[in-house]
């Protein structure tokens, strides 16, 4: 996909929480999201023609329903259900959507509000295979499958454990320039390696963390955005779906079918890219898709970790990444990393912000259909001219 | 327990598959034969130590098993085998659990 014609013109956020109060939800959470992206990107609700919803607790409201309660009436409508790469999908979905001229605004929407009980119970019921084969031998969720996968990767790649523990305590740093996030205070490595364990070998700071929020984002075409501050433009996207049947080992994702192309459409390399919002509901699946992409050099896990993260020498999810910023579902934690590159080009970061930012790449990964993830997708995000 | 856990043999690849499919992912194939193994070589473990909303959970012991047809299935380990451990594997409700063979 080549978008020339649409570009990213508003975004924002609730606030997160790890404990919804009573009388919050998925939708009030939605809505502030909303409220928050449409005055970011100088429109109104008015405006809007199109909507792109993901939430694992927005049901039974499907995204109609949605529209009706935000009072949009509109003539493209979309929701999408593939979890940690929903977002990245929408964004896709909505960049075309607008390119074909079927709606001139879209407004791309993540969140939820599940609590721990309702997550377990999402966790449980993921799919029939999860709720047949997996659910019943107390597989903890998500949790135990990527305990699993990320066995596989210190083995395959000679990594420590204290390698996972660099990118949450870089991602740590990064949360505490984040007012947002969740989880701010500094993580050290004593008490990255101190943490209980959650499902061995991943503890406590491997896990994200679920709180309730949401996110969303202005899809539209480049005139419309607020004066002064160009949209960020998208050069290349792409997704991938059931990669591998579930037949591989997990350690590489959906991105290594399309990365070449991805670069190739973008017209820039992987050495080229300023920020990257990499999709990390576990350390493990960070490192996996950054070496589908090609960002880890001779595909040397352990150093990338040791001295690209450990010395700060990599600006990686800057936000804080869903680790310490918390994921509030899937799908608006994809939202958050997508959300986070464009103000990054717009260099609107403030002391988080990375020096001349031009390029940024964004993932999404999620899924998990049996023994690891099935859908993945990543875009090239460009500042705006 | 039903011993062996039941898989699906494509009737014209004769691949085999865990969980059921639709179509074969190698050949098309929509027809299948039910088949069961009874043997693995387990080959990642993960110790279960907490689960949401289950304050008195117990660990668990899951694994990542390599069956001697060829799919790789996830199990609950019924005892301390380790890693290279060649399991037996059962069946109860549907859900596929392993244990070391003596």
């Amino acid at each position: 996909m080549n978008v020339r014609s649409a570009a990213i013109i508003g975004v924002g956020q609730s606030a997160y929480t790890r404990r919804p109060q009573p009388g919050q939800s998925a939708h009030t959470f939605i809505r502030d999201a909303v409220v928050a992206a449409l005055a970011d990107a100088g429109i109104t609700a008015g405006d809007v023609q199109g909507l792109a919803v993901a939430s694992f607790s927005l049901a039974p409201d499907t995204a109609v329903d949605l529209a009706w309660k935000l009072g949009l009436s509109l003539r493209w409508l979309l929701q999408d259900t593939n979890g940690g790469s929903s977002a990245m999908n929408m964004l896709g979905h909505a960049l075309r959507g607008v390119d074909a001229g079927a709606a001139d605004t879209i407004l791309v929407v993540g969140g939820d509000a599940t609590g721990l009980a309702g997550y377990g119970k999402i966790a449980a019921n993921y799919n029939i295979a999860t709720r047949d084969h997996l659910a019943p031998l107390g597989h903890g969720g998500p949790n135990g499958v990527y305990a699993l996968v990320a066995s596989r990767q210190i083995k395959t790649y000679g990594l420590d454990k204290s390698d996972y523990g660099r990118l949450a305590i870089a991602q740590r740093e990064w949360a505490a320039k984040n007012p947002f996030a969740v989880y701010r205070a500094p993580l050290t490595m004593d008490e990255y390696l101190a943490a209980p364990m959650v499902a061995d070998p991943l503890s406590r700071y491997d896990c994200v963390p679920v709180v309730a929020g949401a996110q969303a984002i202005v899809v539209a075409h480049p005139d419309r955005a607020p004066a002064g501050r160009p949209g960020v433009r998208v050069r290349a996207h792409r997704a991938s779906f059931n990669y591998d049947n579930q037949e591989g080992d997990g350690l590489k994702t959906g991105i290594s079918t399309f990365a070449a192309a991805l670069w190739d459409e973008a017209g820039v390399a992987p050495g080229d890219i300023d920020v990257a919002s990499i999709y990390d509901d576990y350390p493990t699946m960070v490192l996996a898709q950054l070496d589908d992409l090609g960002m880890i050099p001779g595909h040397d896990l352990a150093r990338f970790c040791r001295r690209d993260i450990g010395e700060r020498r990599y600006p990686l999810n800057t936000w804080g990444g869903m680790l310490s910023a918390g994921q509030p579902g899937g799908p608006a934690g994809g939202l958050n990393g997508i959300a986070e590159a464009v103000l990054q080009l717009q260099r609107r970061t403030g002391e988080r912000q990375i020096e001349n930012a031009r390029l940024a790449v964004a993932t999404g990964y999620g899924m998990t259909m049996y023994r690891y993830g099935g859908t993945a997708a990543a875009a090239i995000l460009e500042r705006g001219a | 327990m039903t011993a062996g856990v039941g898989i699906w043999r494509c009737r014209t690849c004769r691949a085999a598959l865990f969980p059921q499919r639709l179509l074969c992912p190698h050949c098309q194939g929509a027809e299948f034969d039910e088949d069961r193994v009874y043997d693995g070589v387990v080959a990642e473990i993960a110790v279960i130590r907490h689960m949401i909303g289950q304050a008195d959970w117990q660990p668990r012991r899951i694994a990542n098993v390599r069956t001697t047809d060829g799919p790789a299935i996830t199990v609950g380990l019924m005892d301390e085998a380790g890693e290279g451990a060649v399991v037996q594997l059962f069946q109860e409700d549907g859900a596929p659990f392993g244990k070391a063979k003596r």
